[in-house]
């Protein structure tokens, strides 16, 4: 496959590149023209190549609950960031100023709680919150959502850290200025797109989750994942306001992947590896 | 030196503070769910019968009925099977397209971020995504199996598909992934490996086994095992395409354990299925762990 074409792009390897991803991208854009027809247009076979688009499924699913849902969503995905860059920004710093031991093994811990599968935390939870009285509620949400988000966070932002030189920083240590100082003026504006970039990746994982949200919410605090989920079970299968639902929660998605694919990697892999 | 001293214990005073509350609360939100989950596994815990919750009159019982619960055996060996292959395939498929995609060009550069769309992607649009092309009414699968007068079955509730669907649509879902590391290693080999060989007369292929290949095997390895912890988490496109079945074809151990705390209200036993899950997962993490640390002398 990488054979015939050699070094530099020739035509034909454009060619293949162009027609591979058409044919991977096809499901996901068929649910993106779904979202658009009206059922009997979706029932239509063979699927009429121009249609006119109308969007009666987007007006009709936000006019419901679904804007609620939508709501919740954002909610929990904002405060559970920000409650993990808050917390676990300056651990970074700290971590990434320290070379002592127990970094092996706090690291490992850190890694397992990304690696964990989600229903070995639902359970505590569950039990916990049915308690306390936090099921179905957004905090219990972000709560949920920091366990991982803040090991997110403390992974990502070490190699930012390390970039920034440390006779910055003693200069002015020197000069008798404290090291809470030296960290808030002068080594945070400096990784600035560092932050950026983990606010974002934080923000995807807990919008993106489908299974705490399934057991931990109810109707007050569920989020747009499961109720397009419900949406199917409860309302039959009107297959517009389905895709016109899933359209919705990965809109965001799609938007701040974007602005953070250089990262993607080392995200996903919680920085065992160097992406 | 007396000012260096002072720095010092300056800076350490300001790591305790920085430390401490990420600490405090990764150890309330992650380290005790995880001790109080093995505490719950200890005990025949059932919702409907909250004394049974603080019952440790035989705490290894819930671990003795594992080996013989022939669900919970069955889950192993499905979820074997949808790792294994799907692990496989977008190893290969992944590596196969980095290779594609592995050429200066401005056009290559723009297509590489298109083809990570189905990774970044809600798991639960995803699950809708594969859920409309399963569905006879409206895929575009099953019109055009009719223009070739092909009657499919239907594939998520048959005994002998329903599990190669999900394999396909979690392929799909993170053939990116593995695109993505292998293209990031393949853009580190120096160039000269291939030149030399080139000059030497070596052919395309030959270049494949004896330079890239070799050079790659770390990454694809990692990347291997990543994809395998992951892929114990599947949940959404089990939940949403197959529930579990038909009977228990695609009932992987996540799936059980779930059917098993919030389906049957099995709190005890659930959390004993997880642990030895979490145990699992834990084993291989490690595996990565070591592997990313000595990644240099292994190449």
């Amino acid at each position: 496959m990488s054979g015939q074409s050699g070094r530099s792009a020739g035509w034909g390897r454009h060619v293949a590149i162009g027609l591979v991803l058409t044919v991977l991208l096809s499901p996901f854009l068929w649910l993106l023209q779904m979202s658009f027809k009206s059922n009997e247009l979706i029932l239509q076979f063979p699927p009429p190549l121009i249609f006119k688009p109308t969007l009666e499924n987007y007006t009709s699913l936000w006019r419901g609950a679904f804007s609620a849902s939508f709501i919740n969503s954002l909610l929990s995905a904002s405060l559970s960031t920000a409650l993990a860059l808050l917390l676990g920004t300056p651990a970074a710093y700290a971590l990434s100023r320290w070379a002592g031991r127990g970094k092996f093994a706090l690291s490992f811990a850190i890694l397992v709680t990304r690696m964990a599968p989600p229903i070995a935390f639902t359970i505590p939870f569950f039990l916990f919150y049915r308690w306390i009285g936090l099921l179905d509620t957004v905090t219990g949400l972000v709560l949920v959502y920091t366990s991982f988000n803040l090991p997110l966070v403390i992974w990502m932002m070490q190699p930012f850290f390390e970039t920034v030189p440390r006779s910055l920083e003693e200069a002015a240590l020197v000069d008798g200025a404290r090291t809470r100082t030296v960290f808030l003026e002068i080594v945070l504006p400096m990784v600035a797109p560092g932050i950026a970039a983990t606010a974002i990746l934080c923000f995807l994982y807990a919008w993106n989750d489908f299974f705490f949200a399934l057991i931990l919410t109810r109707t007050n605090a569920r989020t747009a994942p499961v109720a397009v989920v419900n949406f199917m079970n409860y309302e039959g299968w009107e297959w517009g306001k389905i895709a016109a639902g899933g359209s919705l929660v990965m809109a965001p998605v799609l938007i701040f992947s974007f602005a953070v694919r250089r990262y993607l990697v080392s995200g996903l892999t919680a920085g065992a590896v160097k992406g | 030196m007396t000012g260096g001293g002072l720095i010092d214990a300056e800076r350490r005073s300001f790591n305790r503070w920085a430390l401490a509350p990420s600490l405090i609360v990764l150890f309330a939100i992650a380290a005790l769910p995880a001790l109080y989950l093995l505490v719950v596994s200890l005990t025949p815990f059932q919702l409907v019968n909250p004394a049974s919750s603080t019952d440790f009159s035989a705490p290894l019982r819930n671990y003795r009925l594992l080996p013989g619960d022939p669900r919970f055996v069955n889950s192993l060996f499905v979820q074997a099977k949808l790792s294994l292959w799907g692990v496989l395939l977008q190893v290969l498929f992944g590596m196969l397209l980095a290779l594609l995609l592995h050429t200066p060009s401005r056009f290559v550069e723009i297509a590489r971020t298109f083809f990570l769309i189905p990774m970044v992607l809600p798991p639960i649009v995803v699950a809708v995504i594969w859920k409309l092309i399963y569905t006879p009414d409206i895929s575009p699968i099953y019109y055009a199996a009719s223009l070739l007068h092909v009657t499919m079955p239907s594939l998520t509730s048959s005994v002998d598909f329903a599990l190669t669907a999900i394999i396909i649509a979690d392929t799909w879902e993170w053939l990116p992934f593995t695109f993505l590391m292998v293209l990031a290693a393949l853009q580190t080999i120096p160039e000269e490996y291939s030149e030399a060989a080139l000059v030497d007369g070596a052919s395309r292929i030959q270049i494949f086994f004896y330079v890239t290949l070799p050079f790659i095997t770390p990454i694809l390895v990692i990347s291997a095992m990543f994809r395998l912890i992951d892929s114990v988490k599947a949940f959404p496109l089990i939940f949403l395409l197959t529930g579990g079945g038909p009977g228990s074809v695609t009932e992987v151990t996540n799936y059980y354990a779930y059917l098993l705390a919030f389906d049957f209200n099995e709190i005890g036993y659930s959390s004993a299925v997880t642990i030895v899950m979490l145990m699992l997962v834990v084993a291989v993490s490690f595996g990565v762990m070591w592997m990313g640390r000595h990644r240099e002398a292994m190449t």
